[in-house]
């Protein structure tokens, strides 16, 4: 999941993959703002082909917050 | 995708996406001067002017969507393809010994000169001489081919190439594909998945039985106007277009620290500064309305999230109505949640083509043509002309946007910031037979009041902050 989720932010923000870890902040760290982030969501519900619940996903802030809420729809 | 014979080329030329369809469809019902973007960026530096005409030239050849161009088929349908780049010529205006109010008293008249619309040029670019030892460039350009982010980015490449011929710097890199993106934005309305998906949004929104108010930055004149014309006492919207949509601008200044204030207060609080500003604006039209509790705003989405998206220049800007009710007893920070939610909803459904949006709500509501529950819209800009300055930090810069002089709706407010200082201007424009100047620096006056009585004290309710201003 770490790895879909460089590969994903990455075509949004010019940052080395390489220093993206479980701790690192969407929007403080990576930069991205709120409709890059919600775009970028988007992309990984939609490659998951998960629902996501949209009062949810709006608390996320880090990846590795992301790959747990990503996780706990697939299970 | 179909190929026309152009002038005697066999050209690719592709429909225009939902955002250009949005700009074409100002022209039924406004002069295309509304369609006419003027800006201008000029530092205080003894400017080479041969190097920037050669900056501006390979400036062109690199940004696609500056030679974009529109034709129509033989069903009179309008498309648009790419023009193989050309010399242009570079006009060069000295206005040095004029009255620099004057000089951009000129420039507004420029920018209020529409384009040719079929095949031919959409944009010019004017050196311009100012007093005082500015200097720079002029851009001109038709909204349906750049928006404010393009803007910025054509401008940002023309400074940068300049600095590179003239200083050695680094070239900037080169941009994404237009027509790669263009592709990607009309195979979704192709009927794909995420359109139905954003489709059915769209309606349960649209469907919702409570249906939204209209309110007035003017207060409740123009509604109680048309309720009575209608003899309809429970109308909610108001027609908002007009037979003379002469425009004007108004912009006021926040000093650097109060903008500071809100800026820090959205790091803090994790939320956007545009969510603040909608929050802020809201609170105006539900006190200029009766302290109305349910309020709309049309807010502007950029579309632009994606590095192709952010670099591939064009026009993405989208308009959706933003739906706010607030009961008094609920706390500014609560309410600023709220809005910041709702956004990030919207942004998820935000590529829908807000005409057929438009169109549809108009049939299931029963409205006339130009109706709406929204007066205004807000545009947030977080980059400026001059974008990070860092070719040329100790030079002054001065940036402008210069009036077309019409305007579609009553107001358009567009929030940006200064390149000098990084504070907060906000530009109003306004149709001048909806709104007075007076009338614009009265919102702006309880606009910052509302907003800074609400970050002083985020459990301050909305009932509280109403009555305190």
């Amino acid at each position: 999941m770490l790895e879909k989720i460089k590969e994903i932010v990455c075509n949004y923000v010019e940052y080395n993959p390489d220093d993206i870890t479980a701790e690192t902040r969407f929007i403080e760290d990576m930069g991205l703002n709120s409709y890059d982030f919600m775009c970028m969501l988007g992309d990984l519900e939609a490659e998951l082909d998960v629902t996501v619940e949209e009062a949810e996903i709006i608390n996320i802030r880090t990846v590795g917050e992301a790959i747990a809420y990503f996780e706990s729809l697939k299970d | 995708m179909k190929e026309l014979n152009i002038n005697g080329a066999v050209m690719k030329c592709y429909p225009l996406c939902p955002a250009q369809k949005l700009h074409n469809y100002t022209l039924y019902f406004c002069p295309a001067q509304v369609l006419c973007i003027g800006t201008g960026l000029y530092v205080q530096q003894d400017i080479d002017f041969n190097l920037l005409r050669e900056a501006i030239r390979q400036s062109y050849e690199r940004f696609e969507t500056m030679r974009l161009r529109f034709t129509k088929d033989e069903n009179g349908e309008v498309y648009q393809y790419i023009s193989p780049f050309e010399e242009r010529e570079v006009r060069f205006c000295d206005f040095s010994d004029w009255k620099e109010e004057e000089a951009h008293k000129e420039m507004e008249k420029w920018t209020s000169v529409p384009f040719e619309r079929l095949n031919k040029p959409m944009n010019e670019v004017v050196m311009v001489k100012l007093p005082d030892g500015f200097g720079g460039i002029y851009l001109k350009v038709d909204h349906m081919t750049m928006d404010s982010s393009s803007i910025v980015g054509f401008t940002k490449m023309v400074l940068e190439i300049y600095c590179s011929l003239r200083y050695g710097t680094e070239m900037p890199k080169p941009m994404y594909s237009y027509i790669k993106q263009l592709e990607k934005d009309l195979a979704y309305e192709e009927n794909s998945k995420a359109k139905q998906r954003d489709e059915q949004f769209w309606k349960e929104e649209m469907e919702c039985e409570n249906e939204p108010m209209y309110t007035d930055f003017a207060g409740q004149g123009r509604l109680l106007t048309q309720r009575r014309e209608n003899n309809n006492p429970n109308q909610r919207w108001a027609t908002v277009i007009s037979q003379s949509p002469v425009a004007s601008i108004s912009v006021y200044s926040l000093e650097k620290d109060p903008s500071k204030r809100l800026m820090d207060f959205c790091e803090e609080y994790h939320v956007p500064m545009a969510s603040l500003l909608l929050m802020g604006m809201r609170t105006v039209l539900s006190k200029f309305n009766d302290n109305e509790e349910d309020v709309t705003i049309k807010t502007c989405i950029a579309r632009r999230g994606t590095l192709s998206e952010k670099y591939s220049g064009g026009t993405r800007i989208h308009f959706f109505p933003m739906r706010t009710i607030m009961k008094p007893e609920m706390t500014f920070l609560d309410g600023l949640k709220m809005i910041q939610a709702e956004q990030s909803r919207i942004f998820r459904h935000a590529n829908y083509d807000p005409i057929e949006y438009t169109r549809k709500r108009a049939e299931y509501r029963k409205f006339k043509a130009g109706a709406s529950y929204e007066c205004m819209s807000l545009t947030y800009q977080p980059l400026t002309i001059s974008g990070d300055r860092k070719e040329m930090p100790d030079v002054p810069y001065k940036s402008f946007w210069y009036t077309n002089g019409v305007a579609g709706q009553p107001l358009y407010l567009t929030v940006m910031h200064r390149p000098e200082d990084n504070g907060l201007n906000f530009n109003f424009e306004y149709r001048t037979d909806a709104v007075s100047a007076q009338e614009m620096e009265y919102f702006y006056y309880y606009l910052c009041r509302v907003i800074f009585r609400g970050i002083e004290d985020t459990n301050r309710t909305i009932g509280e902050i109403l009555e305190m201003i």
